[in-house]
């Protein structure tokens, strides 16, 4: 993360009046919203292009010539070349538009991964992995007889790079780790992790799902052979995200699903088909969560992401430090390199009972394993309570989180 | 903290939460009913031990939310020493109860089974209330299908 003496200090009172979501009691109290890493809300101007899609443009894209659809189809070509800058892609053709990370990943497993993986090859992942990161390979590896081996995870629940290390060989063929962890908000050493992969010959793929919204991507300079992201968690919309992949590889790949838009020519003989990025992009996509997208982007790069990551670095070291502070509470993922997300479990009292007493102080938080149940297995839990942090938190939203945490605890304690 | 938490989590419930009746892992019992709830991570693992036509012991173990674990710590010891079809009412009468569909809630219920009452205002929880009690009755069903 940049240091604060680069960074703008961002006025969050006015930003927070770009959330309507915000404003609004929840159980009699102020919502105070700490489940960003699950999704972040999203500001007005992203639900404008939505209606405004609705209201003005719909049309379905690529596929007439008239105004309304030549409208749509700049529009979401638009959003494409605003993706493209917003990870320093080198061509526009290499971002592919998907649902998301889950589909993102999926896409790879079952086109490179079909296609390229062969018996006794090998995939990595890391023990720090969303099951979106972990199943996909699995079924993969299954039906090609490769086998998964991971990264182990550290106490202070970092990647153990020697480990890493002597776990790549010649048989690797495929390096998948996310760039940020959403259970503990480890940020990993990507760069390192795919330099090493490469000395291999084996492709990288990067589940960036927690990292979009917090920290700089340029997926040149880490020389990443995929890159994933999810709309929703960088303020856009639900429904949409994409795939970068290098074009040379996705050129390569076999098509994901078959349909309208893949094609270039279809006879009953034989199907030629499109050109990347068409080629993965079957069917009629999601037009209007696309376009809102591209207001999504604008949203961080006016705000600057640098002081985005001051801002929430600022909020996750206030809390982690009045947490560690509170008796009976112990800390889940404690390295020094973090986006601002903290778990935390409470001794005697289960992370669904803490959800669910904040939830009525209108706290909302995340509670249980955040689907990386090796993870928790790891650290020999069943789940944490986690506080994940954006933008548009506040210190004074943490001392209300801590409050109710004190009270959560004498309850429980009869006290 | 709001009546209604005081209503969820009462005082039945947090001692059954703190205390939980016959909390063991017994590897030697004649039958073991899991009942795991994915989405939650709730898990826990009934031992019943029997005597000829009667449920001689019952013990738990596992982890899960206090409500859970209090219902399953009530449905342990209400289980003992009961035939298969007065322990198959008990489940219908408790899972009843949390589902509303008891007739009237005030009937002479037992009182760690009103204990449960505050459930009714958080039907997020209901789940957390019935899970060892629905799989527990769909074990004692199958078992008597089988006999
Ligand atoms: C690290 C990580 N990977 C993958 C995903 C899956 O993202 P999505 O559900 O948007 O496809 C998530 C979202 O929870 C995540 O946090």
């Amino acid at each position: 993360m940049s240091s604060l003496a680069e960074t703008r200090i961002l006025n969050i009172e006015k930003i927070r009046d770009e959330f309507p979501v915000l404003h609004q009691l929840v159980n009699g109290k102020p919502l105070v919203y700490l489940d960003n890493a699950a999704t972040s809300q999203k500001p007005k101007r992203v639900i404008k292009a939505l209606t405004d899609f609705y209201e003005c443009y719909n049309a379905n894209i690529h596929r007439g010539i008239h105004t309304l659809a030549e409208k749509a189809t700049k529009a979401y070509e638009e959003t494409r070349l605003a993706m493209q800058q917003f990870i320093h892609a080198k061509h526009i053709e290499e971002i592919i538009f998907t649902r998301g990370v889950t589909e993102s990943i999926n896409l790879v497993a079952a086109t490179y991964g079909r296609a390229f993986l062969k018996e006794g090859d090998e995939v990595i992942i890391s023990g720090l992995e969303h099951h979106s990161n972990i199943v996909p390979w699995q079924i993969i590896c299954d039906e090609k007889k490769a086998s998964l081996k991971i990264i182990p995870i550290t106490e202070i629940g970092e990647m153990d790079l020697d480990v890493y290390s002597k776990l790549l060989s010649s048989r690797t063929k495929i390096v998948a780790v996310n760039h940020a962890s959403n259970s503990l908000g480890t940020i990993n050493p990507i760069k390192e992790v795919i330099t090493l992969a490469h000395n291999f010959g084996a492709v990288v793929l990067i589940d960036g799902a927690q990292s979009s919204a917090h920290l700089e991507i340029d997926v040149q300079d880490i020389d990443c052979d995929f890159y994933c992201i999810s709309s929703h968690k960088m303020y856009g919309p639900t429904g949409t995200g994409i795939l970068y992949g290098k074009k040379n590889l996705l050129e390569r790949m076999p098509p994901y699903m078959g349909g309208g838009e893949m094609i270039k020519d279809v006879t009953f003989a034989k199907t030629t088909f499109n050109e990347i990025p068409y080629k993965f992009e079957a069917g009629t996509p999601n037009i209007a969560d696309v376009i809102a997208l591209h207001e999504a982007v604008n949203f961080i790069k006016e705000l600057g992401k640098e002081n985005i990551a001051a801002h929430e670095s600022e909020l996750l070291q206030y809390a982690s430090e009045k947490l560690s502070n509170l008796p009976s509470v112990r800390l889940v993922g404690t390295s020094k390199n973090k986006v601002s997300v903290q778990s935390f479990v409470i001794e005697g009292i289960h992370h669904f009972d803490v959800g669910q007493m904040l939830d009525t102080r209108g706290i909302a938080v995340r509670t249980g394993h955040h689907c990386t149940q090796p993870l928790m297995e790891r650290f020999g839990i069943e789940g944490t309570v986690r506080a994940s942090f954006a933008v548009y938190n506040t210190k004074a939203e943490i001392d209300l989180l801590m409050e109710g945490l004190q009270r959560v605890i004498s309850f429980m304690n009869n006290k | 903290m709001s009546g209604d938490l005081k209503k969820l989590y009462s005082e039945i419930i947090k001692a059954h939460n703190e205390t939980p009746f016959h909390f063991e892992k017994r590897d030697s019992a004649s039958h073991t009913i899991k009942a795991y709830n994915p989405i939650c991570g709730d898990r826990f693992e009934i031992f019943i031990d029997n005597h000829p036509g009667k449920i001689n012991e019952v013990h738990f173990h596992g982890f899960g939310c206090a409500i859970s674990k209090a219902s399953t710590s009530v449905l342990t010891k209400s289980l003992v020493g009961k035939m298969p079809d007065e322990a198959i009412a008990l489940c219908s009468t408790f899972l009843d109860f949390i589902n509303k569909k008891l007739p009237d809630n005030t009937l002479n219920l037992q009182d760690d089974f009103q204990a449960f009452i505050g459930v009714h205002d958080f039907p997020e929880r209901y789940d957390c209330a019935t899970l060892s009690w629905r799989e527990m009755k769909k074990f004692l069903e199958s078992n008597k299908k089988n006999q």
